[in-house]
């Protein structure tokens, strides 16, 4: 695949982050919770792995390629641990969550900073290959999203309803994207590689699909619960 | 029996605001009504209610209703939650 055209797909990941991360501040900036803080973030760090990606495909003669694949890596690895705490700490809030979800944010913030030390300032440590971390980051990425596709499917299941199918079946797509870049890092089969990018963007078009009907669709077929449904009926 | 989840003051004012919304649709609202189905103490009710006319999302003349700023943000918080649901987060 040109690279040119891979630049492309990275820079509308990105876009398409960035544009979902304007609507997933909302829950945090309308219930003030901290723990829906990680969605924001989660999209945040997404968007900059595949501005890293972008750029280190287009740059790929140059010096920095490496410091950026593994930027990528790592703020990859933390997008899909921040949404994972977001589900995660969404259920139903016992005494001690609002600790555990501060200690748990802090945490990674404390871990990005760490891992920004380790691999990018002196004393240089010696790493093991980019292939290897990058094997063990997809296998992490795939367990976070798997996590998020059951509760998100769970969540459908107890209170079915046609608007919630469609966000598991986009952290799905997500999964079995980096699924297909583990195959493609440990067999190089390019239908994998392609695979991968089209099924990533495939689900972050169904989020934003999702984000859409939300925020600027019509609410007529579904049944009254507020202010905004009959709005709509009139 | 499942003890029920506290709701936290932001969940009181969208649950009140939705109620006096629907409410002020019959002739009088009765406070008795609004009290039952928010399920909050009768004074705390009326201190919520204070709270609310101060924020100008409700005005009590003629009668007791949501103000134009109060829809505007019972439209918003209802937004956001239907968001909330489909994305298959909960909020209490």
């Amino acid at each position: 695949m040109d690279n040119l055209a891979l630049v492309f797909i990275e820079v509308i990941s990105a876009v398409l982050c960035f544009v979902l991360l304007r609507f997933m501040i909302k829950p945090f900036h309308t219930t003030g919770e901290g723990r829906y803080l990680g969605l924001p973030l989660g999209f945040a760090f997404l968007g900059f792995s595949y501005i890293f990606m972008g750029l280190s495909l287009y740059f790929e003669s140059s010096l920095f390629v490496e410091d950026l694949k593994w930027l990528q890596l790592f703020t990859q690895a933390y997008a899909f641990a921040f949404v994972a705490a977001t589900y995660y700490f969404s259920k139903e809030p016992t005494k001690n969550t609002r600790l555990w979800w501060n200690i748990t944010y802090a945490g990674l913030a404390f871990a990005a900073v760490v891992s920004y030390l380790v691999i990018f300032e002196p004393p240089m440590l010696e790493l093991p290959s980019y292939k290897t971390v990058d094997e063990y980051f997809r296998i992490f990425n795939v367990i976070c999203l798997a996590y998020i596709s059951i509760h998100t499917l769970r969540s459908h299941a107890s209170r079915p309803d046609p608007k919630t199918i469609w966000i598991p079946l986009s952290y799905l797509l997500l999964v079995f994207s980096q699924y297909s870049l583990l195959i493609w890092s440990v067999d190089s089969s390019f239908t994998a590689y392609v695979g991968a990018h089209f099924l990533r963007v495939s689900g972050l078009g169904i989020l934003l699909f999702v984000v859409y009907q939300a925020f600027y669709g019509k609410n007529i077929a579904a049944p009254k619960e507020g202010i905004r449904d009959e709005e709509a009926r009139t | 029996m499942r003890k029920l989840a506290r709701r936290d003051k932001l969940k009181i004012y969208g649950d009140l605001l939705f109620i006096l919304y629907t409410e002020s649709k019959k002739e009088k609202v009765v406070l008795t009504h609004v009290q039952l189905k928010t399920n909050v103490p009768f004074d705390r009710l009326k201190a919520y209610i204070t709270e609310l006319k101060e924020l100008g999302l409700v005005q009590d003349e003629p009668a007791l209703k949501l103000t134009e700023k109060g829809k505007q943000y019972l439209r918003e918080y209802e937004t956001v939650l239907d968001f909330m649901k489909r994305m298959g987060l909960t909020y209490r």
